[in-house]
């Protein structure tokens, strides 16, 4: 029971999986004509990302995405809307859209004047059934035999000691 | 936690908690500067102008290569302050660890605890409980005159036995001892606790027997199931119907189920024949039937409505747009003379118009000329690809299964 709980909170990504993933967004920014777009799960780890933004750090960007999307979460809340499944941020020459993946996860696109919000917003949504269904998939798959090596944890507990010498 | 095994990364949230003003964020800037370069990202903070913490900080840790693995820390604060519950609530969620750091002056004592109360709440309401969670207390402050000894705040505050640090943040002492500590805890976790010991009685639930697909017809090698030609039908009427009022299933008359499954073995057998000539259908050219479709609306909007009534997905106008874009394809390819036979004499035209003179009212001729050519040559394109289509029928074997339909 208590495995089970942990194997949910613990966010467990096969190479196959990605792999499909990966190539859904790699056809999504051709398609949409964006920039890049960052696969972020509702914990704010980067799942993966396609597409080059050299401005953007990616894990900041997934934290800052993550807790704005969380956010707008309790906002609708507040007005009684199950949640908000797109939110989209204008600037000069970039813009955001964020398009939440079924209960998980969340897409973060970048995009500038190639294309127009309504181009990114009619491929995304194509792309979240898509994605769920990616997801559904995985998260019902049996977990498979755990392969971090033996003496993964002691390492790095050794290069933690290392990297905190003072 | 993320485990990658694509990216072959491991991703771990730890979360600094606390009272207001105890240290948190304090704590996350002795680590951003005490971190080699290399190992760390920048360090975000969303606060307010007085420094108190509004959302979060976040300070990305990176580790480097570990056995194969990636390994990474994300570390976050969240705001102390009383009134901002529901933002602390937020930065909890999915966390693997976490440092409470307790303020250890002596006015503190019911903030720490109120705090910890609150930080085992929201735990709580995430469906984690506090003491199944690596926890790691740090008494911050300890240069403090008036801090209290450590035994006295063991004894209030520190109920769940959990480890302990001692710090003085603000000269980084302790600081990171105290990430360490969780971290190891962390990683402890993950020896002892693999995912992934299969949950047999999960797994064990049968599967519903695999239904028996009834077949409306054989193409040559492919079959057409039961399902897949209902689900075309209610497609092609979803697609062709100008009504607002889209049905949610629509019924056919035998009649017209045959005049569909007529159109669906028509397709296969186009598709059939591109395969064996090695046509394919552009996909750039695909998209841009799909874009033009979607030009017509006059707003985003519109063509969600239009989709979202008739519950069509941009995948099934690919699918009409594929056929189109095929059928283009083979009329160049298989009917090379097209060009000739689709020209239209002089007198052809005057034929037409006169003996469909009604239709025209009170145009003359010259008026409708170029309309009249342009129906001829769709009529006898028409009549070509019906001609196209007979001819491969004659050569393929199509069983048709009436009792099915
Ligand atoms: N004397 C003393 N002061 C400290 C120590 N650690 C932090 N402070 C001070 O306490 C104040 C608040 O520190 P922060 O790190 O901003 O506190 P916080 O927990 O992030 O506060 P919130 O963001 O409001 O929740 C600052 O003025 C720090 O300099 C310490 O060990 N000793
Ligand atoms: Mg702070």
């Amino acid at each position: 029971m208590k495995d089970e709980k942990l194997r949910q909170r613990r966010l467990v990504y096969y190479k196959e999986d990605i792999d499909q993933i990966d190539k859904l967004l790699d056809e999504f920014i051709k398609l949409s004509g964006s920039v890049a777009i960052f696969l972020i799960d509702k914990d704010g780890h980067l799942v993966t990302q396609k597409g080059t933004a050299p401005s953007i750090h990616p894990e900041t960007l997934s934290a800052l995405v993550a807790g704005s999307f969380a956010a707008t979460k309790e906002m609708a809340r507040m007005l009684g809307e199950s949640e908000f499944s797109v939110m989209f941020h204008q600037g000069k020459k970039e813009n955001i859209h964020i398009s939440l993946v079924g209960e998980r996860a969340m897409t973060a696109t970048v995009f500038d004047t190639q294309t127009t919000a309504g181009m990114v917003n009619l491929y995304s949504k194509e792309l979240m059934t898509k994605l769920e269904v990616i997801f559904n998939i995985a998260s019902k798959r049996e977990a498979k035999e755990h392969s971090l090596q033996s003496g993964y944890s002691d390492s790095v507990k050794d290069k933690l000691e290392d990297m905190f010498k003072e | 936690m993320q485990i990658n095994y694509a990216k072959k990364e491991v991703s771990c949230k730890l979360v600094y908690y606390g009272p207001g003003m105890s240290g948190k964020t304090t704590n996350l800037e002795v680590v951003h500067q005490k971190v080699p370069d290399h190992n760390k990202g920048e360090m975000t903070s969303i606060a307010t102008e007085g420094d108190r913490t509004l959302f979060f900080d976040f300070l990305p840790l990176d580790l480097g290569k570990i056995r194969g693995m990636t390994t990474k820390f994300q570390l976050y604060t969240v705001p102390g302050q009383v009134y901002y519950a529901s933002t602390r609530k937020l930065v909890l969620q999915g966390s693997d660890g976490v440092i409470f750091v307790a303020d250890s002056n002596a006015d503190k004592i019911e903030e720490n605890i109120e705090s910890l109360k609150d930080l085992e709440n929201n735990l709580k309401e995430y469906g984690v409980k506090i003491d199944e969670l690596p926890v790691v207390i740090q008494w911050n402050k300890r240069d403090l005159p008036n801090a209290l000894p450590v035994e006295e705040l063991e004894k209030a505050i520190n109920w769940l036995n959990a480890a302990t640090t001692e710090a003085v943040a603000a000269t980084g002492e302790g600081v990171l001892p105290t990430l360490k500590l969780a971290a190891s805890l962390i990683l402890e976790r993950l020896n002892s606790k693999e995912p992934g010991a299969p949950t047999s009685a999960k797994a064990k639930v049968a599967e519903p027997k695999e239904k028996k697909e009834v077949y409306v017809a054989n193409i040559n090698a492919d079959k057409i199931s039961r399902s897949y030609f209902n689900q075309y039908c209610q497609i092609q009427y979803r697609l062709a119907t100008k009504s607002n009022d889209v049905e949610d299933f629509k019924k056919f008359s035998t009649e017209e189920k045959k005049k569909l499954l007529d159109s669906l073995i028509n397709y296969v057998l186009l598709l059939q024949d591109s395969k064996a000539r090695g046509i394919q259908a552009d996909k750039d050219h695909v998209e841009t039937q799909v874009k033009s479709f979607g030009r017509k609306f006059k707003s985003q909007e519109e063509l969600d409505d239009y989709l979202g009534r008739r519950r069509l997905t941009l995948d099934n106008l690919r699918n009409e747009a594929t056929r189109n874009v095929i059928i283009g394809m083979v009329i160049k390819n298989v009917l090379p003379n097209i060009d000739q036979r689709l020209k239209i004499s002089s007198k052809e035209v005057a034929e037409y118009y006169e003996s469909h003179k009604g239709a025209y009212g009170d145009k003359t001729y010259d008026q409708v000329k170029s309309s009249v050519v342009g129906r001829i040559k769709a009529t006898r394109k028409k009549e070509l690809l019906q001609e196209f289509f007979m001819k491969l029928r004659e050569k393929s074997t199509i069983e048709i299964f009436d009792s099915n339909i």
